[in-house]
């Protein structure tokens, strides 16, 4: 049944690729007027080429550029080093620390933030009432300026007037009350959760698009040959959902590995650098140190690190469409 | 239904449009009228409360004496606000004029070439002896101070009455203090170290405690004792004593001083005193208006057999401001930093922000002041904040290190090797 439906998919997608590809070929026959063709797509995308060249090709290009370098970045004195800023980085144990953090937060975003947003999602579809009102709760953390979160949550943490401790004191638990963002071990967990928090509802509205996406016949369909909820769930929604929830999953992963504002907010990357990201070290390094060449290799590191991750995921993606 | 919705959009890039269209409208304006009736000189500052008054009024007379030029004030986060200007620095769009703190900071953008010397234009006269010095390299001026800023023990003397607690002298009798409020569930010492800066001031009390005034300078000039000096060690060991004892509330390191975490502890008299500079008072006249009244301070006490002084003060420049090399207007930004501290704001300073003014011949009627200001002047030793002189790399690193005592994660053998390592590479 999934099996036919994807075909069908597959090949109504294959029909309106060549229709459309045939169709421009069928309008402007051969040579001259394809080499016309070019300009005109070259025109359409010139300027978010532009843009993709300035501020994403060249900024690359000139991080690593600069991570060869000893440099201050307030004056014009350039000092050639060739790769000690890498030597100095592989040897550099905050530099780790950081790194072991992303892949923490990358971890627990897959693991908190999608089945959170699955579910928000699935919950709205269910016949409750006052479903728009959830709607709106639901998707309000999203909204809110991070900046305002961090402070929020950060007194929501506070060890002295914070209400986690008051609930915590108020149900008995006085053993575990805490300062949160305090300790070594809990903070860089109070920021997950609040960066969790945060993004959930975004997952939750590209779930609930691509659940409306989902032909209505076929829970009919199913319905008449005898499935229950779970079945339905499981058979229909999930394998529909599935590259949602790959391009989530992407989006979740590099959006980890560069996080850098709630962090910057609520701890700084302390207390002694045990919330350091890579992006707030390089932040750290490059303003407040003034390191901008080392600053540099960090963030040409955590370029590769992300554009190794990025390499992975969709070679896999590739494997799996290969194996279907 | 469907074209409905197509019209709303239509409507709403229409809209969309005019707001792009209308915002480099307003720029263009703003920058056409720059440069034609009137030059605008842009000041950066991190002042809050009386102290962003004094600047105001400051600013206020200037613009009155250069008729056509208006100055911009922009008020920036303590914290930030660094980065942000090296950031502007770097980029090649400074302000005119900026506050800073003078020392290792200050150096690093004179080095750079991006600070105007100003050694002819001001009078040396005006100024207090100590307030220039941190602006001063190779006998060049860069700066000209406002503020000083010091470092007492600020107490309730309410709950210190209630509890017949006196004054503590010395580091014995501060135990006392400690265990007394302990045992009576008041936070002995209220502190937020996530900004990291409000916990290093016990380590350079205990540090001029233990080792005497000479100790920082010899480690920083690199003439005789290091950064892990035996008084280093034990400066760190004192603070984790007092973590273990618990002097401070939990947590410490992640409080923040700037949205006012331990200051919230002191106003609701969970906490007994705070290690804290001048301006804390101006920040309780603000947050906590008639507070005041239960407010008091003692110089940090004394260490029995120690080589420093109980009258030995831990403080600084607070603020001092420099111009720009990049400015267009140079000579008119520093008639405003003449402006800025001048006998007039120096007054200000001391009357709406109770502050010690850096400026000489300017008389102390608010009572918190003039007591300050005699502590200064019987002062024999100021001891420059550690973070403000030293250069960036080592005073990131003694910060660092000094949050990780309070959390109990380095030994202060570690935490001393650390910061000396990191002084034998940057101060050659």
């Amino acid at each position: 049944m999934e099996r036919k439906l994807e075909e069908n998919l597959i090949s109504r997608k294959k029909e309106t690729e060549s229709s459309w590809i045939s169709g421009t070929k069928k309008v402007k026959p051969k040579s001259k007027k394809t080499n016309n063709n070019f300009w005109v797509i070259f025109g359409f995308m010139a300027p978010a080429l532009l843009i993709y060249g300035v501020f994403v090709i060249y900024s690359i290009v000139m991080t690593f550029y600069y991570s060869l370098f000893e440099w201050t970045g307030i004056d014009d004195n350039l000092i050639f080093a060739g790769i000690q800023n890498y030597i100095t980085l592989i040897q550099d144990g905050v530099f780790w620390t950081s790194v072991k953090n992303n892949f923490l937060l990358v971890a627990a975003s897959l693991i908190t933030q999608l089945p959170l947003g699955l579910i928000m999602a699935l919950l709205l579809f269910s016949p409750i009432k006052g479903m728009r009102f959830f709607r709106s709760i639901y998707f309000m953390p999203f909204l809110m300026s991070t900046v305002a979160i961090g402070i929020l949550f950060v007194y929501i943490f506070d060890g002295n007037f914070g209400i986690v401790n008051q609930i915590l004191g108020s149900i008995g638990l006085d053993s575990l009350q805490r300062s949160w963002l305090g300790n070594e071990v809990t903070a860089i967990w109070a920021v997950i959760a609040t960066i969790s928090w945060q993004f959930a509802p975004f997952y939750m509205i590209l779930f609930r698009a691509a659940i409306v996406g989902i032909p209505e016949e076929l829970y009919e369909a199913a319905e008449i040959d005898g499935a229950n909820s779970r079945k339905k769930f499981f058979n229909i929604t999930l394998p529909l959902l599935m590259p949602t929830i790959v391009t989530s999953s992407i989006l979740s992963i590099i959006g980890s590995l560069k996080y850098f504002d709630l962090i910057y907010v609520m701890t700084g990357g302390g207390p002694n650098n045990a919330t350091e990201l890579m992006a707030t070290y390089m932040y750290e390094q490059t303003f407040t140190n003034f390191n901008m060449g080392y600053g540099s290799s960090i963030s040409f590191s955590m370029f590769i690190i992300a554009f190794m991750v990025i390499a992975v995921i969709l070679i896999v993606d590739q494997r799996r469409k290969g194996v279907n | 239904m469907r074209k409905r919705k197509l019209k709303l959009l239509l409507i709403l890039f229409v809209f969309c449009l005019l707001f792009i269209l209308g915002a480099c409208q307003s720029d263009n304006k703003a920058s056409t009228s720059d440069d034609n009736d009137s030059t605008t000189i842009t000041l950066w500052h991190i002042a809050t409360a009386g102290q962003k008054e004094t600047l105001e009024n400051a600013v206020a007379r200037f613009e009155e004496k250069h008729e056509g030029v208006h100055v911009e004030l922009v008020q920036q986060e303590n914290d930030p606000y660094k980065t942000k200007l090296s950031v502007a620095m770097g980029g090649g769009t400074p302000p005119d004029v900026f506050h800073s703190w003078g020392g290792g900071w200050l150096e690093k953008f004179v080095e750079a070439g991006q600070v105007k010397e100003i050694t002819e234009e001001i009078d040396a006269e005006n100024y207090l002896e100590a307030g220039l010095a941190v602006s001063t390299f190779d006998d060049k001026v860069y700066g000209a101070p406002l503020g000083m800023s010091l470092v007492p023990v600020w107490y309730n003397k309410q709950i210190f009455q209630e509890y017949n607690l006196a004054v503590p002298e010395t580091y014995d009798e501060l135990l006392t203090v400690i265990e007394t409020l302990k045992s009576n569930d008041i936070i002995p010492f209220a502190l937020a170290n996530q900004s990291k800066w409000p916990g290093a001031f016990y380590l350079m009390y205990f540090a001029e405690r233990i080792g005497g005034p000479d100790l920082f300078n010899e480690a920083y000039k690199r003439d005789g004792r290091g950064f892990d000096d035996q008084a280093y060690v034990e400066a760190g060991q004192k603070i984790q004593d007092l973590v273990e004892m618990g002097a401070f509330p939990d947590g410490v390191n992640g409080m923040n001083y700037d949205t006012g975490q331990s200051r919230q502890l002191i106003y609701s008299e969970k906490a007994a005193m705070i290690t804290q500079v001048t301006s804390f008072l101006d920040n309780t006249r603000k947050d906590a208006p008639g507070f005041e009244e239960k407010l008091g301070f003692f110089p940090f006490p004394s260490i029995e057999g120690g080589k420093g002084d109980k009258s030995h003060l831990v403080g600084g420049v607070s603020p001092t401001f420099s111009v720009s090399e990049k400015s267009k207007h140079p000579d008119l930004a520093t008639e405003l930093v003449k402006e800025l501290t001048s006998i007039e704001s120096g007054q200000d300073l001391v009357d709406l922000a109770g502050g010690i003014a850096a400026i000489k011949n300017v008389t102390y009627e608010d009572e918190f002041s003039a007591e300050m200001y005699k502590l200064l002047n019987e002062a024999e030793y100021l001891q420059t904040f550690y973070d403000q002189t030293l250069p960036p790399e080592v005073a990131t690193e003694h910060l660092d290190t000094t949050q990780a005592l309070f959390g109990l994660t380095i030994t202060p053998e570690e935490a001393a090797k650390k910061v000396e390592a990191s002084a034998k590479e940057a101060l050659k």
